[in-house]
């Protein structure tokens, strides 16, 4: 049972995707409780693979007993058992807003845990183009769920999203057939040890396939001038949906950029080719400022959020390039917790839509008093997002600009430091509009649009625009989390350097 | 778009409903052998799930869309989907069972001979199925117009 860990957790959801779509022929709304029940299997089964590699180091396991560099091999160490315990609880988590806020139907919840599966997947394979397929699965998945909105708008947005996120993903399959050509081998393990000695390193080959993988995932982390689909994805979508795909894919995807560059490419390919690496640090750095730029100029909350998601990216992609072992830790640290953070961020936003109607910086004026407990969580959040201590952004950030320090990157740490300012800029602004500024939206202006609902009250009422217990308490939980977690660090640290010490040392 | 404000599209033609009453099961079958052929040759479950689907086409063009998809009803193409992917775990998970990994075909050589061939045609006709339902689905939905498209339970897999 233990042995199987990584290839069940791919199943699971898989198998219960299928569920959905047999049992609406017999019940209108089994939906939501197949995929409740399935993902709190996925949970346990997440949990009892990170604490294996934990006790007893990286995992892997050969699909179809087929030997590994030939067979497609799945492989966890500590950050991918990271990443999947991840999308689980966030999964779980995301269910337990969707119950009240839906969409409700069946295929709904099939496509949800076609996406769960996708990413869990992404995070545990140890091979480049059985990552292809994942990326594709959890791409198409996604962009059902964008469309799963009942506005034409999201319709856009998902078509929008389909055709750059296609793009991202056959550039990557392109720069894996480029790959494919230089060594004749598609695991990652066995593509570590080929490149460099079967194909230099700066040969034509190796530097296009790098280019158009790196290319192709960065169009799906969304960094700057690739990031398009981003906005109107996250703000377009149903915000069940926003709150998990800003969460998750990005987060994935660049987890995924971050196996290539040291499970595949390894350290030594950057240092070999620094153009490569200032290549990377560039965009990064780019999306970093333009994103934080692009942030602060945006009137809707949600298009806010999502182009802060361009910014925090381009942090967590700089960390990665840097990569100083300590470097490496803060890009995990705030890749998982950007998950958290952002993902609560936006279910926030939902919850604080529904209940006042504000979804702008000038609607959020004055609404502390009304949506207390959602506000408070939203501004410990957002606090922790700019990395006041002792949140977990503090950390993340913390140990990237150290790591920068230490690799005398000066242009890197200054572009870090001034992001926390722009990240200060934009969050402190909405934060001041929250507590201290002059009620635009009241209570009986607003009868039209939404229910009334009373300031203080989590009551549900059926009217579909009221708030579930559950809706505010998943924003709650996220904001603790964003603090709890900093208390995990040194474990999680001290997992990183156990399981990747062929990328951490140098 | 569908018939109410205008006339419909079909046209009953007997050249067109007579050639494709003789074409289908030829066209079925050969969806099948693409299918099996999947293991040591070009083809497989995608390419054939795409043949076989096309069968449902040829029908909807030659009795009309809307006799077809009473035809073919909903709960066939959904079982189709949900029972493709449920096929394929089944095989994937019944070698865990017997003590291998994931798909380990050769395990169930203690029950039949030439297992790894048989257990990935089987697979090979679950993914058959699932993406014949769901070019089917696609079908219908592209089929129904906007107005319609709502209440269609097919996900795009």
């Amino acid at each position: 049972m233990i042995d199987h860990l990584p290839v069940l957790l791919v199943v699971l959801p898989i198998l219960g995707g299928a569920v959905p779509l047999v049992v609406s022929l017999l019940h209108e709304r089994a939906g939501w409780a197949v995929a409740t029940l399935t993902v709190a299997g996925q949970v346990a089964l997440a949990g009892l693979l990170a604490w294996t590699v934990e006790t007893s180091g990286t995992v892997s396991y050969e699909v179809g007993g087929f030997a590994a560099p030939y067979g497609i091999e799945l492989v966890v160490d500590g950050l991918s058992a990271a990443v999947a315990l991840l999308v689980a609880v966030v999964a779980l988590g995301v269910l337990a807003y969707a119950r009240h806020a839906g969409p409700r139907s069946n295929s709904f919840y099939s496509l949800y845990l076609l996406l769960v599966a996708g990413l869990t997947g992404m995070s545990v394979t140890g091979d480049v183009f059985n990552l292809y397929v994942f990326l594709e699965i959890t791409g198409l998945a996604a962009y059902g769920l964008v469309a799963s909105g009942d506005e034409a708008k999201s319709a856009v947005a998902a078509l929008k999203y389909l055709i750059i996120g296609t793009v991202g993903a056959s550039l990557y399959l392109l720069g894996v057939g480029y790959l494919l050509a230089a060594t004749g081998t598609l695991n990652m393990a066995d593509l570590a040890g080929k490149l460099g000695s079967m194909a230099a390193y700066d040969s034509t080959l190796v530097l296009t396939a790098f280019g158009l993988m790196v290319g192709g995932l960065t169009v799906k982390v969304a960094l700057f001038p690739l990031h398009t689909w981003q906005p109107d994805a996250y703000a377009n979508a149903p915000d069940t949906v926003s709150a998990f795909i800003s969460a998750l894919v990005s987060t994935v995807s660049a987890y995924a950029l971050a196996r290539l560059l040291f499970s595949v490419f390894t350290v030594e390919f950057l240092s070999a080719v620094p153009i490569a690496r200032w290549a990377l640090l560039g965009l990064a750095c780019v999306s970093v400022v333009t994103g934080s730029a692009l942030a602060v100029s945006q009137s809707s909350v949600q298009r806010m959020l999502a182009y802060s998601s361009v910014s925090q990216f381009g942090l967590v992609v700089a960390g990665f390039t840097v990569g100083t072992p300590m470097a490496v830790v803060g890009a995990s640290v705030h890749l998982l917790g950007h998950a958290v953070m952002k993902g609560g961020l936006f279910a926030a936003t939902g919850v604080i839509e529904r209940k006042t109607g504000a979804t702008t910086l000038n609607g959020y004026a004055g609404m502390g008093s009304r949506v207390p407990v959602t506000a408070g969580a939203f501004s410990v959040l957002a606090l922790a997002m700019v990395g006041v201590p002792p949140a977990i952004g503090f950390v993340g950030k913390w140990f990237i600009v150290f790591g920068a320090v230490k690799a005398e990157i000066w242009p890197v740490v200054v572009v870090l430091l001034a992001s926390t300012l722009l990240t200060l800029a934009y969050f402190a602004r909405l934060v001041e509009r929250l507590y201290f500024a002059e009620a635009t939206i009241h209570a009986d202006e607003q009868a039209d649009a939404t229910a009334d609902v009373p300031a203080d009250a989590t009551v549900a009422d059926g009217s579909g625009r009221a708030v579930s217990t559950g809706m505010v308490a998943v924003v709650v939980a996220a904001a603790v989390l964003a603090v709890a977690l900093t208390a995990a660090v040194p474990a999680f640290e001290q997992v990183l350097n156990e399981t990747l010490p062929q990328l951490l040392t140098q | 778009m569908s018939g109410e404000d205008r006339p419909g599209l079909y046209v009953e033609s007997t050249i067109i409903m007579t050639t494709v009453r003789v074409v289908a099961p030829f066209v079925l079958t050969f969806a099948l052998f693409v299918m099996f052929h999947g293991a040591n040759s070009p083809g497989g479950g995608f390419q054939g799930g795409v043949i076989a689907g096309s069968v449902i086409m040829m029908l909807a063009f030659a009795y009309g869309i809307d006799s077809t998809r009473e035809w073919v009803d909903v709960r066939v193409v959904a079982t189709l989907a949900s029972g493709g992917v449920l096929l394929f775990a089944a095989i994937g998970l019944g070698t865990i069972l017997l003590g291998g990994n994931f798909l380990e075909y050769h395990l169930y050589e203690r029950f039949i001979s030439h297992a790894t061939a048989y257990g990935i045609e089987l697979v090979e006709l679950g993914i058959g199925g699932i993406v014949a339902s769901v070019v089917i689905g696609l079908f219908f939905l592209l089929a129904a117009g906007y107005g319609h498209a709502v209440d269609t339970p097919e996900a795009e897999e």
